[in-house]
């Protein structure tokens, strides 16, 4: 600026076009400022909020003073007896998910196995099959009241042995269920892009099929195994429907659930749920900045991207076990739980015996004839249709800036967009719970915006990585081709970007939609009466034991999320890759 | 014989890529399959090792049958006993360079100490010794070559297969390694089959080359043989630089498209193709000379032809014009400057005027 006046006289000719030019980049400009102020405030607040609680002696809104022991709390017996819970349960799934996971997508995609299509698309399907209608239709099957129970004691005459699902064992169970579909779409990619020649030139050099894969195959995916076990394990710890549904019941603890405990149920201590959550986020965010870490030294030559002739492993008299493994998974993950929920929901009084069942319409009717339970719809629809459209454009801009134009302070947008990724749903509602709570200033609380908000903080991250996977793929010569041609920088976005990127900017809509239809975490702390979910309708009834209305619930919700997620597939052919 | 491939045939779907491909290999004999690519010559190669499963012929390997589909044989590759050299060498990222190429050694379970001593022994043959304990992410290309050559090398195979394995290099890299390829397999006195698209690679380094197109063998000879007397047009024109002239018979003679009487070699070979046919002629072979004709000697085995410069590309060495002659445009190299248009005569030999069909 002070040098204005000694520029003046040679910047005047050239002033003039170069104004037209900046000018319309204003606007580029001012939409960075809204999505950088947008973004952070929409994480910083649930954060900010929680760290404030933690260090609060009484409920928010209540009057508390400052106090640490909270943090103290942290190290009594019921919180580090929770803490291990959670650990070896999560360290447990994992491996059990990573090894079956990995054998799924080993036969599938190595093997002569003939039913890999079909393995695929169910394995898909009950990636988005919901974590707590999975664990309500393996309770319906495997409770002491359940399905096996009355099978073995009806049908053979057995009581020596009983079923519980209601145990440590029963949540690794049905998370294992619910991850492995994770787990076969994470080692996937790593395995069909994997070169095929480092397996023919062992192969050549003498080593037997099973050789290769040991020697060779399974080394060479060492990093994609290692990072999608971290991530696992971070699913696993967040998980919150699971172990409150499993564990709730059976006196069995995880964090997220006794933070859950202690928020809903007396004595409450919102305090202390503050510490656990921060002490779980703290988990989580280191456990990401080592996956992270081995993604990135993890980028050996490994992967070429250029996937050779890789040839099918003959299966041979190992093939069934294949299908032992395949549809074993597929049937106990997706399969049996809809059978079981479609034939709870036609049943007028739960029995396991199909033959003494009174069957009814009557759980399909009451969806229409039930204000509460329309309402419930009627705000899904509203969060899922209008939460997913902010969404997906904050992740469009986001991605824009942090991918593309890269103005100044874009680490830090890139580096808060992320943030949400180390926040589990259950901690992010308590987090809001504390801001709009004690602000009662801005009148947030109750109310369908501050669910919306949760949900689009929580998936912010899903956003931005499904549209800017996209985005870091288009050459930026593409918009300099633009820039040079005459268009403005907004305009080439308009004219160049957006049009290429729409099929991942569509993807990324009904994903967000589909997360947000079948999201139950971060809500269970938030909603009122009024501002009900479908999810936490179907939780509340089951809760209820009102096992056939959960039920037709379900199948309900399961389908709408099944079309969502065909629509997903359809527009964007590269979604089945990711 | 090392290598017997008899009747070859190879289909993906109802494409047949290999058509009934018959070739021996001798022991020591250095073989190479030439030819553009989509010719079929890797994937006969890759038969050879079991990675493809052959539709038709056998595949004997030291007298033992490897490879007879009709027979249901299909002996898989780790049973074959072959070393092989990949293009991209398949160096495996996580194994060091001792790893790498102990494991044909290790994996047949042979004792510690021996697969130390076989693979000190490998690596010194290529130069390698100090860079065992090395990650391939740590060499240069011609590096992870040598290490694909030890580990092609150190399970004493019967047979060696190389799949284009110099492509990846750079020019002065690739000759030297030429060289050594070629020493390596002499001293191993093993069977070696060799696939490349380079004609230069395969008229240097091999005992007898066989030039494939579309599935099918062209011609099989001697380096010389298929540089000298191609069975075909095709030959003639991918083996080497060639310029063709259309030509047809004329009683006991034969005549350019304008008259011109032409002496050629070779009208037994070619006409017994038939088709149509044209003379050969190879750069170096043709003299240029200035202005108009000089009367030739009776008797004499010699070519003129009359012709204007057109093109001419200087390189160097010699400048390649081409000539405006006889219906067609010749290349010949010559160390004079001549500019476009001036007139000149090309001379050559009967002998190096070699007629080939040009199947229809």
């Amino acid at each position: 600026m002070t040098d204005n006046t000694i520029t003046a006289s040679t910047g005047q000719l050239a002033a003039a076009p170069v104004q037209a030019r900046t000018a319309p980049d204003r606007v580029l400009q001012a939409v960075y400022y809204a999505t950088f102020l947008i973004i952070t405030v929409l994480v910083a607040i649930p954060i900010l909020a929680l760290v404030y609680g933690s260090f609060q002696t009484a409920a928010p809104g209540a009057g508390g003073t400052f106090t640490l022991a909270n943090y103290a709390n942290l190290t009594s017996s019921g919180v580090v007896s929770s803490m291990l819970t959670t650990l070896w349960i999560g360290l447990l799934a994992s491996v059990l998910c990573i090894i079956i996971g990995t054998t799924i997508a080993l036969i599938v995609h190595r093997t002569d196995f003939k039913y890999g299509r079909l393995i695929t698309a169910l394995v898909g399907l009950s990636f988005y099959f919901p974590s707590f209608i999975l664990a309500m239709a393996w309770i319906i099957i495997g409770a002491p009241g359940g399905v096996i129970n009355a099978v073995l004691r009806d049908l053979l005459g057995i009581t020596a042995v009983q079923s519980d699902i209601y145990t440590a064992g029963g949540i690794v169970f049905v998370m294992v269920l619910h991850q492995v579909p994770f787990v076969y779409l994470t080692m996937r990619g790593p395995i069909l892009g994997m070169d095929g020649i480092y397996e023919e030139a062992a192969r050549t050099a003498g080593a037997k099929p099973m050789a290769v894969l040991m020697r060779v195959t399974l080394p060479l995916l060492g990093y994609s195994l290692l990072s999608s076990f971290i991530l696992t394990f971070i699913i696993t710890i967040e998980q919150f429907a699971i172990p409150a549904l499993i564990g709730i019941p059976g006196h069995v603890t995880m964090l997220a659930t006794q933070l859950y405990l202690l928020v809903r149920f007396t004595p409450a201590d919102y305090g202390l749920a503050a510490a656990i959550g921060i002490m779980l986020s703290v988990i989580t965010g280191i456990a990401i900045w080592a996956q992270r870490r081995v993604t990135k030294t993890g980028r050996l030559t490994t992967v070429t991207g250029k996937a050779g002739r890789a040839t099918p492993i003959p299966l041979g008299k190992w093939k069934w076990a294949a299908y032992f493994v395949t549809f074993g998974f597929v049937i106990l993950g997706l399969l049996l739980p809809m059978v079981i929920l479609i034939y709870t929901s036609l049943l007028k009084w739960f029995t396991a015996n199909p033959m003494n069942g009174m069957y009814t319409m009557r759980n399909y009717q009451f969806i229409w004839e039930s204000s509460s339970t329309l309402t419930s719809f009627w705000n899904t629809l509203i969060v899922s249709g209008v939460g997913a459209l902010f969404g997906v454009l904050l992740g469009l801009f986001a991605s824009y800036f942090t991918l593309r134009l890269k103005p100044t302070g874009y680490r830090l947008l890139d580096f808060v967009v992320t943030l949400p990724f180390g926040v589990p749903g259950v901690v992010m509602g308590l987090g809001l719970l504390w801001a709009y709570a004690n602000l009662t200033i801005v009148p947030l609380y109750g109310t369908l915006t501050v669910i919306i908000l949760a949900f689009v903080t929580r998936f912010l991250p899903y956003a931005t990585e499904t549209i800017g996977g996209q985005m870091v793929q288009i050459d930026k010569s593409l918009e300099e081709a633009a820039w040079v041609g005459g268009a403005t920088r907004l305009k080439a976005v308009r004219k160049i970007l957006l049009p290429i990127v729409t099929p991942s900017v569509q993807g990324a809509y009904f994903l967000l939609f589909m997360a947000f239809f079948r999201e139950i975490s971060s809500a269970i702390l938030l909603y009122t009466a009024a501002t009900s979910v479908v999810s936490i309708s179907i939780w509340s009834f089951f809760e209820q034991a009102n096992w056939g209305l959960a039920s037709s619930l379900s199948v309900v919700a399961t389908l709408i999320i099944f079309i969502a997620m065909s629509l997903i597939l359809w527009l964007m052919p590269a979604a089945r890759k990711a | 014989m090392s290598i017997s491939v008899q009747n070859l045939v190879k289909k993906y779907g109802s494409l047949t890529v290999v058509h009934g491909v018959s070739f021996d290999v001798a022991k020591g004999e250095f073989l190479s399959l030439l030819g553009p690519s989509g010719c079929g010559k890797t994937t006969s190669l890759r038969c050879i090792a079991g990675l493809e499963e052959s539709n038709g012929g056998v595949i004997k390997i030291e007298d033992q049958i490897v490879s007879a589909p009709e027979q249901g044989i299909m002996t898989p590759p780790h049973e074959r006993q072959i070393g092989m050299v990949f293009q991209s060498y398949a160096i495996w990222p996580h194994m060091t360079v001792g790893q790498n190429v102990g494991f044909p050694l290790s994996i047949r379970k042979l004792p510690k100490a021996q697969v130390e001593k076989e693979v000190d022994e490998a690596l010194e043959i290529v130069g390698l010794r100090p860079l065992k304990d090395r990650h391939p992410s740590q060499l240069s290309g011609g590096q992870q070559q040598r290490v694909a050559l030890a580990r092609a090398i150190v399970g004493k195979p019967k047979v060696l297969l190389f799949d284009e394995p110099l492509s990846n290099l750079d020019a002065k890299l690739r000759e030297s390694t030429r060289s050594e390829i070629r020493r390596l397999q002499r001293e191993l006195d093993v069977a070696a089959v060799y696939v490349t698209h380079d004609q230069e690679e395969a008229l240097s380094m091999s005992d007898r080359v066989i030039v494939m197109n579309q599935g099918h063998i062209m011609q099989e000879g001697t380096p010389k043989d298929l540089y000298r007397k191609p069975a075909n047009r095709f030959v003639g024109d991918f083996v080497g630089r060639a310029s063709f002239i259309d030509v047809t018979r004329n009683g006991e003679s034969w005549a350019t498209q304008d008259g011109t009487p032409l002496k050629v070699a070779g009208a037994k070979m070619a006409e017994a193709t038939g088709g149509r046919h044209q003379a050969m002629l190879r750069p170096e072979a043709v003299e240029l000379v200035e202005g108009g004709a000089t009367p030739l000697a009776n008797g004499e085995e010699i070519n003129l032809v009359p012709g204007t410069i057109g093109e001419s590309h200087y390189l160097g060495a010699y400048t390649e014009y081409l000539v405006k002659a006889a219906g067609a445009s010749i290349k010949v190299h010559s160390l004079a400057d001549l500019a476009p248009g001036s007139p000149v005569t090309l001379r050559f030999n009967r002998l190096d005027t070699r007629l080939v069909a040009v199947p229809e």
